[in-house]
């Protein structure tokens, strides 16, 4: 071999290999020394879907960092969807984040049956919350995850549209069609409906009094209960009532989340079918509109068992193996804080599942109301097998394109047993 | 043989590239389609054929989802190809007008997919959404539609927004095969007497045949991996109704946590491609002709 070709080789072999050990390159943080408190920099990933947040999680860390000033905390945010798949893959690497988030239901016990978290149980810091908000983050009797926010799954209505119809929030079946009634009566369209996320949230009050008991849903995925039962059916029906009667605004199933917000926002309508997560935003688009929570009542009044829906989640937890989990469990204790949780909320506008937080907007105030209300779990959440939870959500919608109730009902239960097998 | 020993060096880095990032990924998905891993699991069980048994035999959200697929991709292939065809046809001189107007069609495709999205979901909304606000300006309000909400229309809305991104990208195949066809054949054509349709015909279409099966092959990859902007738009949504196989495995494999099963599409999806692909070709090589 030549000297050319052995110089063209060389080259090769030097860019192979240094393409092989950039890929290999760890990431263990270069131990450098803190500069006042002499110890070791230790930097924690916590990872989120949350974008609309970063603002107030830098503020909340520019804080922690004044009382340790040693732990860097670096935020990755990815969009819910993409935040998702992403998480799952990077959990299964050595090189995943050291807290993270994710969502009650299908996707918490997908990954706690995966071993993916720290347990958190006896941790001093569980004692700031109440207990049962504290439900939806544990399995086999220990705590993997911290739900922070608190979120109520019932729609947001507007309270100087109901003031100019003269309505107020009906406590039955009859009372909510007469409330609709009266709306469009006055030219308002009662309820604004998106298919994005409209189905999962507005089932969830629709069938927290017609379920047989709390945990029908979940009896249906382990098969004791079918959808074609008498409550689902129902439930379908009702919603079928809602838009047959044109409580609903035209051509629900196109309408997209952003869309049925905007006109919320403009006032074309007099409740929006999501959920209290949407006050602040709401405000932020009509700083005039003044927001309130209702749920509709399916049953007579002396029938109801509950006022309506409740949501602990943006669990958060620690990664199991990270190697950073004091650091990682530092960073939540401070986190919980009631005077950082009300920092995070009042710049969020995000109810939080913290006691002893002082909440500042009448949008808080207002969600604030509902801790006091009898309040069920979100159903939707309590089904761990997400094509269960799909199928549910798309009877819903077959209903509001047109599908009998009895016929969505029955394909509905035909995926779940499908699912379940 | 011994001469090319010195060249290895230079088919080294590009083999260790494929073998990283296409070779091993697909040997995986194979592996992995024989078994029930959930995707993050450390366990999971060697289930033999019954991922593929499942969904030929059991599965009709896969059905529906290739059903789906084939409508989106004749919808896509059929007009992209033709209004491509046609823009090419127009603007094939090098004017400056022409110039200016194939940077304009082109435009589209630059746009990131989820941009593009955007646009047209708030194109199709039905209380805010332009379409439907045109249509009732023009006194049309009988042809107003739930585009993305309508079960049996909402894979054709899409389609067209592929159609609407993508034109402008072939449109560029099409002109440079309409300018390598000798100007001499044209000339015959003329002095023979031929109408524009029997030189279109005879002349310009038979000798596209090389562009127009680039373009066809590439227009069908392209709608069968359609992915970010159905995912944008509706998610597959509504119940299903614009559900394709590229957002079928995503929902498995990252929804469902059957990376098993995700995988078996996967393969399965390359093996119906392949053979389009490959049917195509053959079909539009068959028309291929050669003037001398």
């Amino acid at each position: 071999m030549n000297f050319k070709k052995l110089s063209v080789l060389a080259i090769v072999v030097l860019l192979v290999g240094a393409f092989v050990v950039g890929c290999g390159g760890g990431n263990d943080e270069p131990a450098d020394q803190g500069a006042d408190s002499g110890e070791k920099q230790v930097t924690i990933r916590f990872a989120h879907w949350r974008g609309e947040d970063k603002e107030a999680f830098e503020k909340v860390i520019a804080k922690f960092n004044e009382e340790y000033p040693n732990i860097k905390v670096q935020q990755d945010i990815s969009g819910s969807e993409q935040y998702r798949a992403k998480i799952q893959a990077e959990l299964q690497s050595d090189a995943g984040p050291d807290v993270f988030t994710t969502f009650p239901g299908a996707h918490f016990a997908t990954l706690q049956e995966a071993g993916v978290y720290a347990d958190l149980s006896g941790a001093e810091f569980l004692d700031r919350f109440s207990p049962h908000l504290l439900l939806a983050g544990q399995a086999d009797g220990k705590q993997y995850a911290v739900p922070y926010q608190l979120v109520f799954n019932i729609p947001v209505y507007n309270k100087g549209l109901f003031e100019k119809a003269g309505v107020e929030p009906a406590d039955s079946w009859e009372g909510f069609l007469e409330m609709c009634q009266t709306l469009k009566d006055n030219g308002i369209t009662p309820i604004i409906f998106d298919s994005e996320i409209g189905p999962g949230q507005f089932m969830n009050p629709m069938l927290m009094n017609n379920m047989p008991t709390d945990d029908a849903l979940t009896r249906v995925e382990k098969g004791e209960l079918k959808l074609t039962d008498d409550w689902f059916v129902k439930t379908l029906a009702q919603f079928k009532e809602l838009k047959d009667k044109g409580f609903m605004q035209d051509d629900v199933l196109g309408t997209r989340k952003a869309g049925a917000a905007a006109l919320f926002a403009q006032e074309q309508g007099a409740m929006l079918a999501q959920g209290s997560y949407m006050m602040a935003s709401n405000k932020q688009q009509n700083p005039d509109i003044k927001q309130g929570l209702l749920a509709p009542i399916t049953v007579p009044a002396d029938q109801a068992k509950y006022e309506g829906i409740h949501t602990s989640t943006f669990m958060i937890g620690i990664n199991a193996k990270s190697e950073k989990q004091e650091a990682a469990k530092k960073f939540m204790e401070f986190l919980f804080r009631p005077e950082i949780s009300a920092m995070y909320a009042n710049v969020t506008g995000q109810m939080l599942t913290v006691n002893g937080v002082e909440y500042e907007s009448p949008e808080l105030n207002e969600q604030a109301k509902w801790l006091e209300k009898k309040t069920l779990f979100q159903p939707r959440y309590t089904l761990t097998v997400q094509e269960v939870e799909d199928a549910i959500v798309n009877s819903i919608k077959d209903v509001l394109g047109g599908m009998s109730p009895e016929e969505a009902a029955a394909k509905a239960q035909e995926e779940v047993e499908r699912s379940i097998k | 043989m011994k001469k090319y020993w010195g060249l290895l060096p230079f088919i080294i880095p590009g083999v260790i590239l494929y073998t990283i990032f296409f070779a091993i990924p697909l040997v995986s998905s194979l592996a992995l389609s024989f078994t029930d891993w959930n995707g993050i699991s450390p366990d999971y069980n060697f289930v033999g054929l019954s991922n593929y048994v499942e969904m030929i035999t059991d599965d009709p959200i896969f059905h529906q989802t290739f059903g789906n697929n084939l409508k989106y991709m004749f919808f896509v292939v059929i007009f992209q190809t033709l209004f491509a065809l046609i823009f090419a046809m127009f603007l094939a001189k090098n004017s400056k007008l022409n110039v200016f107007y194939r940077a304009l069609f082109f435009f589209p495709t630059v746009i990131a997919s989820v941009s593009v999205a955007f646009i047209w979901i708030f194109v199709y909304d039905p209380s805010i959404g332009s379409l439907n606000t045109i249509l009732k300006l023009f006194g049309l309000d009988f042809l107003k539609q739930s585009w993305l909400g309508d079960k049996n229309i909402a894979i054709y809305s899409l389609a067209i927004t592929q159609v609407w991104m993508h034109t402008g990208q072939v449109m560029i195949i099409f002109i440079a095969g309409l300018q390598s066809i000798p100007k001499s054949l044209y000339e015959v054509a003329r002095i023979e007497g031929a109408s524009r349709w029997q030189t279109f015909r005879n002349v310009t279409w038979p000798l596209l045949a090389p562009a127009a099966t680039i373009v066809v092959a590439y227009t069908t990859l392209q709608s069968f991996k359609a992915f970010d902007l159905i995912l944008a738009m509706t998610d597959g949504g509504p119940s299903y109704a614009t559900e394709i196989l590229s957002l079928f495995i995503y929902h498995e494999a990252f929804r469902n946590f059957k990376f098993g099963y995700a995988a078996a599409s996967a393969v399965i999806f390359l093996i119906i491609v392949s053979l389009i692909t490959i049917i195509q070709f053959r079909i539009l090589n068959a028309n291929k002709v050669t003037y001398n």
